[in-house]
């Protein structure tokens, strides 16, 4: 009989092969590995949400020494959540990443090693439970999406990939810092050893440490002013990866800035709790006013997505309660689901067009009306409408912001929406209004069409089963 | 006046580091007793090694897909253009390279054994062997490596020691967990791995110098 929890093992071990396979076997057998590794790995994950009883947090003890000698992995609901979320946005951008790169052999080959480390890592990253580990799993999701960017290395994509190297670097040097200071004072690295001993009255290099560990996590989170790095990078990569970076990558840092908040930097973390949510803020202020402003489609959806991780910030005062991490949950399932079906949208629109260009897309709607569907689906989770999951987020934001009289944040939450719809409409007027120009349209296979479609409906469907997934979370369902 | 605030918040920050440590209390746990306790179990008698390759050998496994993904990603993002050809350096640079490859094989070699019960292991012995490779490809008796037409046997020795490894940590998930070795078998296996480690080291490190190459021999 097979426990659940190695379960989690495959979900790292299944990627890591896959890619080691590809880069062997090469790009025709590498994506139909990569397709058939990430179908195995969403039915691992929903098997494990379907039957596991997240109230009891899991742990595997990897080489059976246990911390703090040996490294542990634990999961529970936040982990499994994301889990989740990781395959099963990445399963439909396999499929559409296969279509993608179909005719681009030098291409091809380098994704599908470098996607299936990239997961791998995600997997590891967010099962981990003992702080250098985790250090060694950013370095997994840094690199290969660093790699991922430059793939093909045109001369705009390699400053812009250096810039995202440069910036991942110096926060992964961050938090390593904070790390060596960690084990300085307490002599461990284990998650599980360090919160008992952390106590009431920490010594200074601890939230000397905190501080490091948290400010490297925000810049890779590109959190607002650390964003510099991010439109280019998320903007200029091939539309596959501009969705893998910014629906999951981002996220993982940002995941560990929560988990570490919670749970190791409890202490400190109380009276600074206002930073984040400030710079939250004024992402979500600064990332919307340049996405209004943006000539290019990828870029204003690349700005979005500095303006939506602002969402995730909001929540920071609000912690430890269980209501604020559900809220930034579903705002991070929601924007993952949507913003790869938009990224993804947008590389079938430039393709069709053979430009990235607002103007480019007068007219459309007759052309390609699934895909612009799969945009308007997928604009409409970004603002909060009803029922899409990303109504859901701002609901439980906006509540849980009330129920603690911070009437700030809903009035940030609710601006924030307002600017969201004037950029989403401002795309889909140009493709509604304008009167079709005379370029010739290049057909795209119908599978990228639909995988982005499905992305996006999947984004507003979540809205009507939010529960479920709100139900992973621990303190449960009021 | 840039360069002014810089300074003055690196100097800051110095302080402030410089502070936490003189200040660092004495560590609550001290895992230097879990590792002499368990050294008996770890199929090696080298402290570093034990910690390396079982205590914490995932991460090991880890740092190795690093070191794979930064040669990919040269792979990805270098030169579409092949190396230039290769051109024969100085016949005196030719002979004692040839005469020092052999025995820079044989240290590599010894640092992968010694490995096992003194400072060594599969990274010491992999950097030896990538200079060894280095030494030949600026002599020019190894050309560059064309990181657009990869041999299938170059791609399948750059992989094959993270492959090995992680078909070894998963097979042993049938004793329990990831990477459980059975004590008596540790030492062996500990041996396998990091042979298969010390091949595929070389070819990686080598590997990143060799797909940049761009030396002509000296020639202008």
């Amino acid at each position: 009989m097979v426990e659940p929890v190695t379960f989690v093992v495959w979900l790292i071990v299944l990627p890591l092969a896959w890619a080691v396979a590809a880069f062997v076997t090469g790009e025709r057998i590498g994506a139909w590995l990569g397709v058939v590794g990430s179908a195995i790995q969403t039915f691992l994950v929903v098997w494990m949400v379907a039957t596991w009883d997240v109230a009891v947090p899991v742990i595997h003890r990897v080489g059976g020494w246990g911390a703090p000698l040996g490294i542990d992995l634990a999961v529970d609901g936040l982990a499994l959540a994301m889990l989740l979320l990781t395959q099963v946005v990445s399963l439909p951008l396999t499929i559409y990443a296969r279509s993608y790169f179909s005719e681009d052999a030098s291409k091809s080959r380098h994704f599908w090693p470098l996607a299936g480390f990239l997961i791998a890592g995600l997997n590891a990253l967010f099962v981990s439970a003992d702080v250098f580990n985790i250090y060694v799993t950013l370095e997994i999701v840094g690199l290969s999406a660093v790699s991922l960017v430059a793939i093909g290395g045109g001369r705009a994509q390699i400053s812009a990939a250096l810039r995202y190297l440069f910036a991942t670097l110096i926060g992964s040097g961050a938090y390593l810092l904070g790390v060596a200071l960690i084990y300085g004072a307490f002599g461990s690295v284990s998650l599980a050893t360090l919160i008992p001993l952390v106590g009431s009255n920490p010594p200074q290099a601890f939230a000397l440490a905190g501080l490091l560990m948290l400010f490297g996590l925000m810049l890779k989170t590109a959190l607002f002013p650390f964003h510099y790095w991010l439109p280019p990078a998320h903007g200029g990569a091939a539309a596959p990866v501009s969705a893998l970076l910014s629906a999951l990558v981002v996220k993982a840092s940002f995941y560990l800035t929560l988990r570490l908040w919670t749970e190791l930097f409890a202490s400190i973390a109380d009276d600074i709790a206002w930073i984040p949510a400030l710079l939250g803020a004024g992402a979500i202020l600064w990332g919307s006013w340049r996405a209004i402003q943006a000539i290019r489609i990828k870029m204003l959806i690349a700005y979005s997505t500095v303006a939506q991780l602002g969402y995730l910030f909001l929540v920071f005062p609000l912690l430890p309660g269980q209501d604020a991490i559900r809220a930034t949950v579903m705002q991070a399932c929601a924007h993952g689901a949507a913003k790869a079906a938009m990224f993804a949208a947008a590389g079938v629109l430039i393709k069709a067009t053979g430009q990235d260009t607002m103007a480019g897309l007068a007219g459309m709607t007759g052309r390609l009306p699934l895909t612009l569907f799969a945009f308007g689906l997928a604009g409409m989770t970004l603002m909060g409408l009803p029922p899409s999951s990303g109504f859901l987020a701002k609901w439980q934001l906006i509540e849980a912001g009330m129920a603690r009289d911070l009437w700030i944040i809903p009035v940030v939450a609710l601006a924030g929406g307002l600017l969201t719809a004037v950029y989403i409409f401002r795309i889909l007027s140009f493709a509604f209004l304008l009167s079709p120009s005379s370029v010739k349209i290049a057909t795209v296979p119908r599978v990228q069409e639909w995988t982005a479609f499905a992305l996006a409906a999947g984004s507003v469907l979540l809205g009507l089963r939010g529960v479920e997934l709100m139900a992973l979370l621990p303190g449960q369902v009021p | 006046m840039k360069r002014a605030i810089v300074i003055a918040a690196a100097l800051v920050f110095g302080g402030l580091l410089i502070n936490a440590i003189v200040d660092l209390p004495s560590s609550p746990v001290d895992l230097r007793i879990a590792v002499a306790d368990n050294m008996a179990n770890s199929g090696v008698s080298h402290p570093v090694t034990a910690v390396l390759l079982n205590f914490r050998g995932y991460d090991t496994l880890l740092e190795i897909a690093v070191l794979l993904l930064a040669l990919i990603g040269l792979m990805a993002a270098g030169p579409m253009l092949p190396p230039p050809p290769n051109q024969p350096a100085d016949a005196l640079l030719q002979k004692l390279a040839r005469i020092a490859t052999p025995p820079v094989i044989v240290v590599g070699g010894y640092l992968l054994w010694a490995g096992a019960f003194r400072p060594g292991g599969a990274f010491q012995a992999g950097a030896v062997l990538a200079a060894a490779m280095v030494l030949l490809h600026l002599s020019g008796l190894l050309s560059a490596w064309n990181a657009q037409l990869l041999p299938l046997a170059r791609r399948v020795i750059l992989v094959g020691g993270f492959v090995l490894f992680l078909c070894i940590s998963v097979a042993l998930l049938a004793a329990g967990s990831l990477l459980q070795y059975p004590p008596h078998q540790a030492g062996l296996l500990i041996l396998l791995i990091e042979s298969g480690l010390t091949l595929s080291l070389a070819a990686i490190l080598a590997g990143l110098f060799l797909f940049l190459s761009r030396d002509n021999g000296g020639a202008p």
